[in-house]
């Protein structure tokens, strides 16, 4: 038994843990926010976002929204966002182009690499929307807003 | 930012064991094994040094004092070369030099090679790099008997200019669904980090000694790209703050370590004569 204390002591003295550090809220989002001359507002009537005319839904049929969280695809230089305000008797649409650069934001082999943007200009058609403006270009994993869509 | 910690390696409480992965490698045991040895190294170099004592000569008064430069050693941490050897994600392959400066003060240089290459087994995600690194520092000796033993406090300062290659093969979008091959070659980076431990050694055989040491490593200093931190710094270990490494020393030391000084003391008999 003596002579095995050292390989004991030893192994004990290895046994530790290896950790991933991972980031827990790796959710990397474009956040929006709805103004009107100043004044915070929500569109009550049902909206929807598509990417471009074909693309995936980006928001399904939501009412009274007051403020945007969308994903950004990974790779394209300009994305298109599509927006449908349906009411009892009405369909409008206005369509935002958002130019990006896209930086990758790799962690380490056991945790996911996500994408982290650059917004660098956003123009839109002039249905309801009158004018964005750009509040934070990083869209990374902090919840602040990127955009400020003023409607009209 | 709240960052999520697994434990993967805690085998010694049951209680835990239902919701940890408990993975033994071979890198793993191997590496018990190589500083289990280092622990019965010192236990055979504690038994040795409680053999008892030769007496000195009668008449003859024996003291032992160091020479300046007390010899030169080089040697390999074999540690390393054996995990590369067996195909080990990560190594650290190494050759040391050093002074012997009055059997106390060592002055190190360990050169090395730092090699890792891991890929996540959940994500797909790829490391790679095969990068050099230096430390340098000192050991003091803290055995005082110049017996061939030695006892080490370690002190060790450790750069490393690397580069790194990441990628993804199959990286898709989830909300677009596209996927792209990702791959970032020769990513630069640049780490400084001190080392801080003990360390024992022993004679083998003529010029030959195995010595084994532990330290605590602490990062100060990393540079690296936005796109991706490095999983690994060679010579240091896996990216973090701070760790623990252990070496393996083969080592070759060549130098005389003591000088045996003889003075004649007179006996009583010759004192009563006077």
């Amino acid at each position: 038994m003596k002579h095995c204390l050292p390989f004991l002591l030893s192994v004990l003295l290895f046994a530790a843990c290896e950790t991933y550090d991972c980031t827990l809220y790796n959710y990397v989002g474009m956040y929006a926010a709805f103004d009107r001359e100043g004044a915070k507002v929500q569109i009550n009537d049902t909206l929807t976002i598509t990417s471009g005319k074909s693309g995936p839904v980006l928001l399904n049929h939501s009412v009274n929204t007051s403020s945007l969280n969308l994903p950004l695809s990974y790779w394209q230089d300009e994305d298109t966002l599509v927006l449908s305000v349906t009411g009892p008797d009405y369909f409008i649409q206005d369509t935002i182009w958002i130019e990006k650069s896209n930086q990758i934001h790799y962690e380490s082999p056991d945790c996911p690499t996500t994408l982290f943007h650059t917004i660098e200009n956003v123009r839109s058609t002039h249905e309801f929307i009158h004018s964005i403006t750009i509040m934070r270009s990083s869209v990374n994993y902090e919840t602040t807003n990127n955009l400020q869509i003023h409607l009209l | 930012m709240k960052r999520l910690t697994t434990c993967r390696f805690i085998c010694f409480n049951p209680s835990v064991l239902p919701v940890v992965k408990c993975r033994w490698n071979g890198r793993r045991v191997l590496l018990l094994l190589l500083i289990s040895l280092g622990v019965t190294t010192l236990y055979a170099q504690e038994q040795q040094e409680q053999q008892p004592a030769i007496p000195a000569e009668i008449g003859v008064q024996q003291s032992e004092k160091a020479p300046l430069l007390s010899g030169i050693a080089v040697g390999a941490d074999i540690v390393g070369f054996i995990m590369k050897v067996v195909g080990s994600k990560f190594a650290n392959m190494e050759v040391n030099a050093r002074l012997n400066i009055l059997d106390k003060y060592f002055p190190v240089a360990e050169l090395g090679i730092g090699d890792c290459h891991r890929e996540g087994a959940e994500t797909g995600n790829t490391f790679s790099t095969t990068s050099p690194y230096m430390r340098f520092g000192i050991d003091y000796n803290f055995n005082k008997k110049h017996n061939g033993n030695r006892l080490f406090g370690i002190f060790r300062y450790g750069f490393s200019s690397f580069t790194y290659d990441i990628g993804n093969d199959n990286f898709t979008d989830p909300v677009y669904g596209n996927s792209v091959a990702l791959q970032l070659n020769s990513q630069k980076a640049t780490a400084q980090w001190l080392e801080f431990g003990v360390g024992v050694e022993t004679k083998l055989w003529s010029i030959v000694r195995l010595g084994w040491s532990m330290r605590y490593k602490s990062r100060i200093s990393m540079k690296s790209p936005d796109e991706g931190t490095p999983y690994f710094i060679p010579g240091f270990g896996k990216n973090d703050s701070n760790g623990w490494g252990g070496t393996v020393n083969l080592i070759f030391d060549v130098g005389k370590t003591t000088k045996k000084t003889k003075s004649k003391v007179k006996s009583n008999k010759v004192a009563a004569d006077k």
